[in-house]
């Protein structure tokens, strides 16, 4: 989000609407009209009427109060007309090459009519209500990469430079849907009461983001993109090293005060989240304990500490040695943040083509010494044990819907979907390693020949042997695996905020809260929202 | 209808799932079909082709009959160059050494077309190859130099008696020394057509732009065979993907 953010704030893209028909319900079709950087877009919104009792976030529903279709180029009638007769039924429906993503949202019913309403009655929104819930509208979903007869990321990437980075057009779309859904505040206000009507105030707009809904969906994404997952985690990993490589000779007071801010920044962000998920709050609760102790830290010792060489180093040992595994993460966010000129560079090296291969060549051996040198978690887990193999994936007639089933109760075990990774090198291992005490001195090629069942999972453990962190190191299908965690991983590289889990299968969270408006591009940009806190109204 | 490649992989994936094939398997067969058919090559009336056998009979793969330092035979059991494509190629693979090329027979198996798909994947890890089969009444041609993403695909008269449902293939560090080593297995009769790597890769970028012309039945096989990995929904199911 904030790569996307930073782009459009610099490279100051030109965005206005080329279509705006709402009737006075709010109701109608809007198409925005994008001058990007390298190229021209256009967002196309429609607007329908939802029974409130039809709401419902899940990738089963059928109905969303907003659909959306971001498109190249400039839309004509023709083509807006066929958009209009597809992008309303979303998965129901077909679309072409021209749309790059199509995605729909769901109002909030705790603040839409509220602030609305507070409009047309001549007063800004209470803040404190706005931060309960952080947005106007959610997502539910954001659809890319070739679904449905888009374009297919090879044509996104190759050919619009403007979203050349793995998933910067659905951020986009997301982005486009905080901007409607506050013209569209506006224009409701002003339709109910012309008179009376205010604009939404600047800074609370900047507060205002968008919600997002994801659920177990997007956990297949993450397992079976480990090379892609890998690139991204060792981008971030490289860019703490490089931080830390900067302070080799000590760091600035200034440089110290300002890692002081953001950690006060983030404890009051993180008092501001509002959820009813007791694990998160006691999690929230603990980082801000620990990152007081980072501010009463700095406060006293800052002095001293510009002077330590590698003094980002002993933070983040100290850290690891007393602290919890969150607050070691944001500190390395806050480290990171401090040096924008030294990481910004590799928001361009997070793509990577997701291509499993086997090395025929290679001995029978040396894969046994792969997969207990690299997958020793993986043969630590206790299969034998019933809770080890207590759930399992699999697909539902239902949209396919990815969902979870409880194993030798719920109906589908056959049919399982091949995500248990750690249980898949497991039988691998075992089978690789009886063949090896047969036939010993043979290669992988022999192997497959013999075990054509296992061409997958060897093709997986050869290439991640070359990476660091693409696979997750759990067990999948224990009976108490936690998804929001795996979703909470990916959705953090998209840089959301404020989760809020609704069960250990789906999170809600909130996106762009504290991201520059449209209004603000081309201005200096202020890069610091990536832990939004409520505005102070400089004027009511 | 139009779909796009990814979608076609995704569901290409899911239906050779649905018939049966492991994932490995049904990687490698949906890279072939998605391939062969963004290339120009007929993937999808040679993947109908296929389905028909596929759709009779559990996943077979080839056997290894026959094995020396740097020749193979395998033996496909009446299977498609889906199921035993890249157990081949990997396999010819292991038998390259330094200075010298390997040779590897396919025998009894079907859709050979598909395997130059699986050329030109190991090509991008500097192999070269040559292989050729019988089709109808000429024969087939395809090779690829290391590193190459595209192949040379010629079709010549045929000369020499080849077995109906068998393919050779050819493996070597670079194509001199693969014709160097198996010259004589190397000889063509009178050349009839080529289909060149510019008419390849005009294909290829035709279906980045626009996408992927599909028959609407061939789709709806596709999903049928798709709705056998499916699990019926029921009201407690859906608590499986959230509250």
């Amino acid at each position: 989000m904030r790569t996307l953010v930073r782009r459009m704030v610099v490279e100051n893209w030109q965005i206005s609407s080329s279509v705006f028909d709402l009737d006075e319900q709010g109701y109608g079709t809007v198409v925005y009209q994008i001058e990007a950087n390298y190229g021209t877009f256009s967002y196309v919104l429609f607007s329908h009427y939802l029974d409130p009792e039809n709401r419902n976030d899940r990738v089963i529903a059928d109905q969303w109060d907003l659909t959306m279709a971001l498109c190249e180029g400039t839309v004509d009638t023709e083509q807006l007309d066929f958009l209009r007769n597809n992008v309303p039924k979303q998965e129901a429906g077909r679309v072409d090459s021209r749309v790059l993503v199509l995605s729909r949202a769901n109002r909030s019913a705790r603040t839409f009519e509220y602030v609305v309403n507070e409009l047309a009655n001549g007063h800004q929104p209470n803040v404190d209500v706005i931060a309960e819930v952080g947005y106007l509208y959610r997502t539910t979903a954001a659809y890319g990469s070739g679904k449905l007869g888009m374009a297919d990321w090879e044509k996104v990437r190759t050919k619009h430079r403007d979203f050349a980075r793995p998933f910067a057009a659905e951020m986009f779309t997301c982005y486009m849907l905080r901007h409607f859904s506050m013209q569209q505040a506006d224009y409701l206000a002003a339709q109910r009461a012309p008179n009376s009507a205010v604009f939404l105030h600047e800074d609370i707009k900047r507060y205002i983001g968008i919600g997002n809904s994801t659920g177990l969906g997007m956990a297949p994404f993450l397992i079976n993109h480990p090379l892609l997952i890998n690139q991204w985690i060792e981008m971030r990993e490289t860019a703490l090293a490089t931080v830390v490589a900067a302070s080799e000779s000590g760091v600035d007071e200034a440089t110290l005060a300002r890692l002081d801010v953001a950690t006060q920044r983030v404890i009051q962000h993180l008092g501001e989240i509002v959820t009813a998920d007791e694990r998160q709050n006691n999690a929230n609760l603990l980082l801000r304990e620990e990152l007081q102790l980072l501010h009463l830290w700095l406060e006293e010792q800052g002095a001293v500490l510009a002077s330590n060489q590698y003094v980002w180093s002993s933070l983040t040992q100290y850290a690891e040695q007393h602290w919890h595994i969150e607050t070691q993460e944001v500190i390395n966010t806050l480290l990171i943040e401090l040096y924008p000129e030294l990481v910004d560079g590799f928001e361009e090296q997070m793509g990577v083509e997701e291509s499993h291969q086997i090395t025929p060549e290679m001995p029978v051996a040396d894969l046994i010494e792969i997969i207990e040198d690299k997958y020793e978690w993986a043969l630590a887990i206790d299969f034998s044990k019933h809770e080890s193999m207590g759930v399992f994936w699999y697909r539902s007639q239902e949209k396919m819907e990815p969902r979870l089933g409880q194993t030798n109760i719920d109906m589908g075990m056959e049919k399982e979907m091949s995500l248990a990774v750690g249980r898949l090198v497991r039988e691998c291992y075992d089978q690789i390693d009886s063949y090896n005490q047969a036939r010993g001195q043979q290669n992988v090629a022999h192997f497959i020949m013999q075990n054509p069942a296992y061409s997958g999972i060897v093709a997986r453990i050869q290439t991640m042997a070359q990476s660091h962190y693409g696979d997750i190191r759990e067990n999948l299908v224990h009976a108490d695996v936690l998804p929001i965690h795996l979703l909470r991983c990916k959705l953090s590289f998209f840089g959301v905020s404020k989760f809020d889990p609704r069960s250990r299968l789906w999170v809600r969270n909130t996106m762009f809260q504290g991201a520059p408006l449209i209004s603000d591009f081309g201005k200096p940009l202020v890069d610091d929202w990536q832990f939004p806190i409520k505005p102070v109204l400089a004027s009511r | 209808m139009k779909v796009s490649k990814n979608e076609l992989m995704a569901s290409l994936k899911k239906a050779f799932e649905g018939l049966g094939f492991q994932p490995g398997d049904y990687h490698n067969a949906a890279d072939m079909v998605v391939w062969l058919e963004t290339h120009g090559f007929d993937g999808f009336s040679r993947l109908e082709a296929a389905l028909d056998y596929l759709n009779t009979t559990a996943p077979i793969h080839a056997d290894l009959v026959q094995e020396d330092a740097h020749n193979s035979v395998l033996d496909g059991k009446g299977t498609s160059i889906l199921l035993c494509g890249s157990e081949a190629i990997d396999l010819i693979r292991t038998h390259v050494t330094p200075g010298f090329s390997a040779g590897l027979e396919l025998i009894n198996c079907y859709n050979r077309t598909f395997i130059i798909q699986q050329l030109v994947k190991a090509a991008q890890r500097n192999y070269a190859f040559v292989a050729y089969w019988r089709q109808l009444d000429y024969c087939v041609k395809v090779s690829i130099t290391e590193g190459a993403e595209l192949p040379e695909y010629e079709t010549f008269t045929v000369t020499e008696v080849l077995e109906p449902q068998s393919l050779r293939v050819f493996c070597g560090a670079d194509l001199e020394i693969i014709k160097r080593q198996y010259a004589g297995h190397l000889e063509f009769g009178t050349l009839i057509e080529t289909y060149s790597t510019s008419e390849m890769l005009a294909c290829y970028q035709a279906s980045v732009e626009h996408g992927i012309e599909i028959d609407e039945a061939l789709w709806q096989t596709l999903d049928d065979l798709v709705a056998r990995i499916l699990v019926e929904s029921t009201e407690s199911s859906r608590a499986g993907a959230g509250d």
